[in-house]
């Protein structure tokens, strides 16, 4: 950091904190506002200030009320989100192993591919539901909406695994080849291993774009709503602090599947000794 | 018994690679004999990494076969050719530690756990790795890498080990204690050993056969000794350092001797043995850089024959010899490594006009080189 010669530090650090300031705030401001007025008592309102505090908001959530379908939307929504989360996860990996050969059309395929990051998720899923109309499908969650899903994940796990590939060095396979291991051992004792983080990245991005989804869900989920559309019908209708509650829940998910996901990583990296350096005994007892 | 005493011979046989319009590999045949230690060495893309790795069937030859102890192993696996390949990025499993590492071929087939660790630690033990078994590849030097790729190799009990640069990424002292380490255990496990290489001192070092190779193609292969002192062509001269190169145009022969005619006037008698050249044919020849006499260049001498007059541009204190450097009219450096002594009873330095002189019968005949061009003195790598 520069610090000027009388210890003064110059303008552009107090304009540079100011802002990142500013940026913090803007953050997590609301969001805390959110999480907090989750915790207001059972006669408070879904304003400041808080009358008491309790967990009373939260049970409501799971009571039967007004407050909207909640736990059947939370069970679909996590339930769509894992196996979007499998299905990406099987895909990529099976697309980047495929492009690391030059095939015809590869970067055709691929453009292809990444084309629905940058189309309208809106009209993707108005495109959906339009062509099954025309096909007398009925919209469902678990049919066209994991459809709708996967147009929206798998170019992420896509690009994801050509990242991970691009770091992979081949003579681990050829070596474990020349070590005598076959195809299907090179993939199960080599490649998925040394992979591991990066196919926990994919496995992450694609149950955490599936579990918040709006855009692609609102005309593909059919009859039966996943919980950010029965969010987003809430809002509308519901005036008591559940709602936050449910804000809470669902950030706490979240945060959930992301720190599980990077304890793991974690994991792997400091067992391999490629993390932060720690001592090893050098003279360690063979077990 | 011959069938044993042969088993780890490699032969190709007009063994060519093309890579798309790239011929990385030129019709190439060479026999190497089971249990002795082969260097390829040559500068980087002459082709000898991908005879390495044809050999260890990670890659199939465009045309020409490959026999390993009398068995064309075309369309073989490398594990069913009795090869291990160490690779030059040592490609140790990150996820798996020492002791596993070294027992994965073990582990593919199907060898109980607590069996193949002992196997492992048995390997672990033969290449001193003994107290990092549990350690994982990341912490480890660069050293202790190779050492464990060396186990992880001849776990699989190969009738040949292939090795790929596998001494370049050492610093120099490792580089040194690896060197003779290996020439132990190939000496010890009595198996062929392939090396690949672009250093010349480490070809000569511990090579039974050094082949030495340019463009895809095998400009010499002989022994150490051989290659060294008796180069065949121009270009093994100068990638083997040593020689002093020199190009003359036959101006006479009698059947013995030919009387060359070389740059500025010079000229040079060569022995012929079994060579007639015709007047006017080019000649390259080489002198041994320890086997040239070094004289201050008098005002007015006269050049005799065998004999060159240049400027002295470096003079190089060795320890037991003195490396001095001369500017000739051939165009390329001339080297006189004179002997320590010698040199300081008559010294020259940087400036002075110098006249090296050698006996005829010094003088090694060198045949056109096969691939490129004669006489490219860009081709000085190792000198």
């Amino acid at each position: 950091m520069t610090v000027g010669p009388q210890g003064r530090r110059p303008l552009s650090f107090w304009i540079l904190t100011a802002v990142f300031v500013l940026f913090v705030l803007f953050l997590y401001g609301p969001m805390s506002a959110i999480y907090i007025l989750s915790f207001q008592g059972p006669t408070g309102g879904l304003t400041f200030p808080m009358r008491g505090v309790s967990l009373h908001w939260f049970g409501a959530l799971f009571g039967q009320q007004r407050t909207g379908d909640f736990s059947g939307s939370f069970a679909r929504s996590i339930i769509l989100a894992l196996i979007v989360m499998a299905l990406t996860l099987v895909i990529s990996l099976a697309a980047g192993l495929a492009f690391r050969q030059r095939f015809r059309g590869a970067t055709l395929i691929f453009y292809a591919a990444i084309a629905s990051l940058v189309m309208p998720g809106l009209f993707v899923g108005l495109g959906i539901a339009l062509v099954c109309q025309v096909l007398g499908i009925t919209p469902r969650w678990w049919l066209t909406g994991l459809g709708a899903h996967l147009t929206w994940t798998l170019p992420f796990g896509l690009l994801i695994m050509f990242a991970v590939f691009n770091r992979f060095d081949r003579s681990y396979e050829e070596a474990a080849r020349d070590l005598g291991a076959s195809d299907r051992q090179v993939l199960t004792a080599v490649i998925l291993p040394i992979l591991a983080p990066g196919l926990i990245a994919v496995a992450l991005f694609g149950f955490t774009l599936s579990y918040d989804e709006v855009a692609r869900s609102t005309l593909t989920v059919g009859a039966r709503n996943t919980m950010p559309l029965e969010i987003y019908a809430m809002t509308n209708n519901v005036t008591s602090p559940a709602l936050f509650a449910l804000g809470t829940v669902t950030t706490a998910i979240s945060f959930l599947a992301i720190a599980v996901a990077l304890l793991t990583i974690a994991r792997i990296t400091r067992r391999r000794g490629t993390g932060p350096v720690r001592a090893a005994d050098p003279a360690g007892a063979p077990s | 018994m011959t069938g044993t005493e042969r088993r780890g011979d490699v032969a190709l046989h007009e063994v060519t690679k093309r890579f798309g319009p790239t011929l990385a590999v030129d019709r190439v045949s060479l026999t190497i004999p089971h249990a002795s230690y082969c260097c390829l060495l040559g500068p980087s893309g002459c082709g000898k990494t991908t005879i390495l790795r044809m050999i260890a069937g990670h890659e199939e030859p465009s045309s020409g076969r490959i026999l390993i102890g009398g068995q064309d192993v075309a369309g073989l696996v490398p594990a069913q050719r009795g090869t291990a390949l160490m690779f030059q990025s040592y490609a140790l499993f990150p996820h798996l530690s020492v002791r596993d590492n070294v027992a994965f071929n073990l582990r593919m087939r199907g060898v109980p756990r607590e069996q193949r660790h002992r196997e492992a630690d048995r390997m672990l033990e033969l290449v001193r790795m003994t107290a990092f078994a549990d350690r994982m590849p990341a912490q480890l030097s660069g050293g202790q890498q190779q050492r464990v790729a060396l186990a992880r190799a001849l776990i699989t009990n190969p009738r040949v080990l292939l090795l790929d640069e596998p001494l370049s990424a050492l610093d120099e002292f490792l580089r040194l204690q690896m060197r003779s380490e290996l020439k132990r255990l190939q000496t010890d496990l009595g198996i062929t050993f392939v090396h690949v290489t672009h250093t010349q001192p480490e070809a000569i070092a511990l090579a039974d056969l050094v082949v030495v190779m340019n463009q895809g193609i095998i400009e010499q292969a002989a022994s150490a000794r051989e290659v060294y002192a008796r180069p065949r062509s121009p270009y093994v001269a100068r990638f083997l350092g040593g020689q002093n190169v020199i190009m003359g145009k036959v101006r006479d022969q009698d059947g013995r001797h030919a009387l060359l005619d070389g740059p500025g006037g010079a000229l040079f008698r060569v022995p012929l043995h079994e060579r007639r050249p015709r007047p006017g044919e080019p000649v390259w020849f080489a002198v041994r850089r320890d086997l040239i006499h070094l004289a201050r260049a008098g005002a007015g001498a006269v050049t005799a024959e065998n004999s060159l007059e240049g400027l002295v541009e470096a003079v190089e204190y060795q320890g037991s010899f003195v490396k001095v450097t001369l500017a000739t009219a051939t165009g390329e450096e001339f080297l006189v490594n004179e002997p320590e002594a010698a040199f300081f009873a008559s010294p020259v330095a940087r400036g002075d006009r110098a006249l090296a002189s050698w006996q005829p019968d010094q003088v090694h005949l060198l045949e056109p080189d096969r691939a490129g061009a004669g006489g490219s003195p860009s081709l000085t790598a190792a000198a």
